[in-house]
């Protein structure tokens, strides 16, 4: 419950002129810098566009002009991103707006975008609904809900589980995601009970909701939710002993587990968990994703996390159809984007151009794997690959929990 | 020298220094053509409604709601989801919230009648959350914090602009005359002693029905026009700091002053708007105004500049012939 | 057994809360306002007990009452700046005192979040633990640690406050002032002094209470304005003034939110403490044990 109007970091270009050899190619960042979004997801975006600029820029910037970010704080309510959007569009005339980690405020932002015609690369945005909306100046290099809810029915099927419980976050992110568990495990699994349950993401307290488990602990707890929810919910879970348990597999389908603050918030609590990965460094990495990953950990001293990748992925896909269509022009990029082929820093990216559903301007193929958290503060390259990219679960390499 | 005393002439002088605002805004256009100053200047005077609103409940009828917030958000997503639902246009819409923010005024009037100062606060407060949690977690029907996109029905921010301003000056215009005729005197009354008001015959509950009522509706068109502005509705608009800021504007420009609010709405807002650049100091200066304003000079910078002003012209009157 | 859970949990959640109600109940009675600025009184306390942990390395018991008393100094400053107007005549406002608490504690308010907020930015810290255990058995019940020895120790904060107020002398002239503010300054007590030692107590018992709170909601600006509704809810159902009241009516809030939150609706669980303040404003103002108040 923000006060402020929005916290800004602005450049500097209004007050005191730059002194630039060439005009610079303004690109807009939208992150959560204050509660309460995810200021993790946030700083994580931030940092790993900062490290792909300046990577550009290293190499003589594009079209023979330096990258300028701006940068606006949208405390993860959509109303503000919406306001940032504007903002950037309209009073800093950026060229396109990458950063956007939260479903619920692309949704909001990116109106702004169809409205003004200007790209908008939709970072980590993973609701279906971004996609339907079938906006032209889209383009998504995130992870889709689809792909993880048909991930997930497949484990759990895997699994043997009878009965599964989700905790979403009240977000389109986390609803979107729980619903679609239900279609899926629906279509694919037989008789597999499910049931979600949304908590608020500003809510600092989640056991009266997790108490009527206890009685009747279900097969898998699934926890789609973001920090700082997200911590305190696995915190309760591990407290009143319900997930991970003998009886009680615990899933994290946001993939949390390579944040930077994950086990200084978390600890005992994750110990057999198991993640839907979007990174993991055991997965094939072209090299640029390496050399990315490298300039980040030289800089921010943390490893690399799949936010990481899809961030820097955002701006170098601006930069690359900024220079193949030879202009920072909004048709000109939407253009080169729709026929990009151009291997990023997780794989080959393209965007599909079928329309009508979640594939519209997605990149289909993103890298997964499933993996298992097997003891506390882990490195994510310790962590135990129980699902290789591709391929199904392999249960032989699941380690049950104490 | 002129005399400030008497509440009507009061109220010309500032319904003067109100329309020079309006004049002021009006030709801002002329020179700027940005739109997202313009845009900024337009959700000042969505807040110069609300604090008029808030104004006439608290500041002419003692009547210390802390709801205002709610109203507008009431009307907004009033228009929002008759939209969302129906595919109705603002021209349904907006009417559509004026009545129901004005109807949920009317009822929560008879809910405080007989609530005074700290109990009206506190009821008013529970009121304001619970509407806005009821609101925030309907998530099926109103998306929650999510949002409710509303779609726009005017063509052009300076369109928007002209309108806002049209409306903003209907509505000052009309408190007006209503505070010049004797309701004016019965609001002001039971605000200034609520039992010798009722000894000398005013009927209590139905002027304080009216000003929520109408307080409410004023905030009500307000919320509806925002939301066909932003085109995006939220539960945020209906939290407690919202209501804090509204409280700030009438309190910096003037409690129970005609220009007051309006003036406040304005300054604050955009001087937090220019201020943003500068480090988000802006919020702490203006709680501090408040505390300020309101330990020492109640009547707010509208009080000061008054106070100034009658000071000047006294002394032209006084000094002597040369 | 999940009935037993919801009322140990209820329960606890209940003394939390009283710490802060108590301390609003004593301000309303000595002073007939609401303090709309008691959540930051939590905020504060919370900030000060996190931040002594964790850049002074004060250890999480030291750093309690250090909370206490960062609390009551914001309390007395606040009290002899802008409380004085509410009883030693009041210039601008009239007989508006009402009005003036509420601007004034409303503009506190938002000074003291959007403070805190440029001078400690917004990112949550999270409060260190009292006790390191993270999961303790009582019987069918699993608590965590630090909620248990926080719980323990608000209890005894709670039973000294009481003592103090009904015992000692300044207690008596608290109560006396409270009861008749013209008549104890007849009977030789300094009403002012009062006064003062009301809010500092007050702010000191709702910093503690965000102190021990830390490290389950964690401190952010924001983190003291959920706290001060629900506290605003326990001193109407107790009874403004009454401090017995207010610790009855916290805990009956606390297993009222914990078995509604479950059986009635989860989505809705903060507003029935809500709807329950309407319900007794509009028809027993007095509260549960309030005194009904006659005007002079």
């Amino acid at each position: 419950m923000m006060m402020r109007f929005g916290i800004f970091a602005f450049a500097a270009t209004l007050f005191a002129g730059q002194a630039l050899a060439a005009d610079p190619v303004k690109i807009g960042v939208t992150v959560a810098q204050s509660p309460p979004g995810s200021v993790s997801q946030g700083t994580q975006v931030k940092n790993a566009i900062e490290v792909a600029t300046q990577i550009v820029n290293d190499a003589g910037g594009v079209l023979g002009r330096p990258i300028e970010l701006v940068v606006e704080d949208t405390q993860g309510i959509p109303e503000k991103a919406r306001a940032a959007a504007e903002k950037l569009i309209t009073r800093d005339k950026v060229v396109a707006i990458i950063g956007e980690h939260q479903s619920s405020n692309v949704l909001a932002a990116m109106e702004v975008a169809h409205r003004l015609h200007v790209p908008y690369i939709n970072t980590n945005g993973w609701t279906d609904a971004i996609r339907e909306k079938g906006y032209v100046e889209v383009f998504n290099p995130a992870n889709y809900n689809s792909r993880v809810a048909v991930a997930m029915a497949d484990t759990f099927k895997a699994l043997g589980a009878k009965r599964v419980v989700a905790f979403c976050e009240n977000t389109d992110y986390g609803i979107g995601l729980a619903k679609l568990l239900g279609d899926q495990l629906k279509e694919r699994t037989q008789g597999i009970d499910y049931k979600f349950e949304t908590l608020d993401r500003a809510s600092k307290d989640f056991l009266p909701a997790l108490l009527p488990l206890k009685a009747n602990p279900p097969d898998v707890v699934v926890e789609i939710m973001l920090p700082p929810a997200a911590y305190i919910l696995l915190n309760q879970l591990y407290e009143q002993g319900i997930a991970p348990s003998p009886k009680t597999w615990l899933y994290d389908a946001s993939g949390l587990a390579d944040y930077p603050d994950f086990w200084q918030n978390v600890s005992d609590a994750a110990k057999s968990m198991l993640v839907f990965g979007l990174y993991h460094p055991k997965m094939a990495a072209p090299a640029l994703g390496k050399k990315i990953a490298d300039e980040y950990k030289a800089k921010t001293k943390n490893d690399p996390s799949r936010l990481l990748f899809q961030a820097a992925d955002s701006l170098f896909i601006v930069t690359e159809a900024i220079k193949s269509a030879k202009s920072a022009e909004p048709d000109a990029i939407i253009k080169a984007m729709e026929e990009l082929k151009w291997t990023g820093t997780r794989g080959e990216v393209t965007f599909s151009k079928e329309k009508g559903g979640f594939k519209y301007h997605q990149w289909i193929d993103i890298p997964y794997v499933t993996f298992q958290v097997t003891a506390v503060k882990q490195n994510i390259a310790d962590t135990k690959l129980v699902q290789d990219p591709g391929k199904p679960l392999d249960t032989s390499r699941l380690v049950k929990p104490q | 020298m002129r005399d400030f005393v008497d509440s009507r002439s009061r109220s010309k002088v500032e319904l003067w220094a109100s329309l020079g605002i309006f004049v002021v805004v009006a030709v801002i256009p002329a020179f700027v053509s940005n739109e997202y100053w313009l845009g900024v200047v337009i959700v000042s005077m969505y807040f110069a409604l609300l604090a008029i609103g808030w104004n006439l409940l608290a500041g002419y009828t003692g009547q210390f709601s802390l709801a205002p917030a709610t109203f507008g958000m009431l009307g907004a997503y009033t228009t929002g989801l008759l939209a969302y639902d129906l595919g109705s246009t603002a021209r349904t819409g907006i009417p559509a919230a004026i009545i129901v923010a004005g109807a949920i005024g009317f009822v929560l009037a008879r809910i405080v009648m007989r609530l005074r100062g700290p109990y009206l606060a506190l009821t008013t407060l529970s009121f304001a959350e619970i509407v806005r949690l009821v609101i925030s977690n309907s998530i099926e029907i109103t998306r929650g914090d999510l949002g409710l996109n509303v779609p726009t029905f005017v063509e052009g921010r300076v369109t928007y602009y002209y309108l806002m301003l049209i409306v903003l000056l209907a509505v000052q215009l009309g408190l007006y005359i209503l505070l010049r005729s004797p309701a004016g005197l019965y609001l002001r009354a039971i605000r200034d002693d609520e039992i010798a008001a009722a000894c000398r015959g005013v009927n209590i509950v139905r002027w304080k029905t009216y000003a929520f009522t109408i307080s409410a509706a004023i905030s009500g068109l307000a919320g509806a026009l925002y939301g066909h502005f932003a085109q995006l509705v939220s539960p945020e608009l209906g939290l407690i700091s919202q209501t804090g800021i509204i409280i700030s504007m009438v309190v910096i420009g003037g409690l129970g002053t005609l220009v007051g609010p309006i003036g406040g709405a304005f300054l604050v807002y955009i001087a937090s708007e220019l201020l943003r650049d500068f480090g988000g100091y802006q919020l702490v200066v203006f709680a501090l105004l408040v505390i300020i304003f309101g330990r020492f000079f109640r009547e707010g910078l509208w009080g000061l500049l008054r106070a100034g002003f009658e000071r000047v012209l006294a002394r032209r009157v006084v000094q002597p012939v040369d | 057994m999940l009935a037993l859970d919801l009322l140990f949990n209820g329960l606890i959640i209940g003394v939390f809360y009283s710490l802060m109600a108590i301390g609003l109940s004593l301000i309303f009675g000595i002073l007939k306002v609401v303090n709309f600025a008691h959540g930051e009184f939590y905020m504060v306390g919370a900030y000060a007990y996190t931040l002594a942990a964790i850049m002074l390395g004060l250890s999480p018991w030291l750093a309690l009452p250090f909370a206490f008393i960062i609390g009551a100094m914001v309390g007395l400053v606040v009290e002899r700046l802008l409380m004085r107007p509410l009883y030693a005549g009041y210039a601008s406002w009239g007989l508006m005192r009402d009005e003036y608490a509420v601007i004034i504690t409303f503009g506190l308010s938002m000074l003291l979040i959007n403070l805190v907020d440029k001078i400690v930015g917004p990112y949550a810290f999270k409060g260190p633990a009292l006790i390191g255990v993270s999961r303790l058995y009582i019987g069918p019940i699993v608590i965590s640690g630090h909620r248990l020895i926080a719980a323990i120790t608000a209890v005894g904060v709670i039973t000294v406050i009481m003592l103090v107020v009904r015992y000692s002398l300044w207690g008596r002239q608290i109560q006396a002032v409270a009861q008749n503010r013209f008549g104890a300054s007849l009977a030789g007590i300094n009403p002012a002094k009062a006064s003062a030692v009301v809010f500092a107590l007050a702010g000191g018992l709702a910093a503690m209470s965000g102190a021990l709170l830390a490290n389950i909601f964690n401190p952010t600006p924001d983190v003291g304005v959920f706290p001060a509704i629900k506290s605003y809810v326990i001193v109407v159902l107790g009874g403004m003034g009454s401090v017995p009241g207010g610790i009855i009516a916290s805990l009956i809030l606390g297993v009222l939110e914990s078995f509604g939150s479950v059986y009635i609706s989860y989505q809705y669980r903060d507003t029935f403490g809500l709807v329950i303040l309407i319900i007794f404003l509009l028809f027993r103002p007095q509260g549960l044990f309030g005194q009904k108040s006659r005007e002079v």
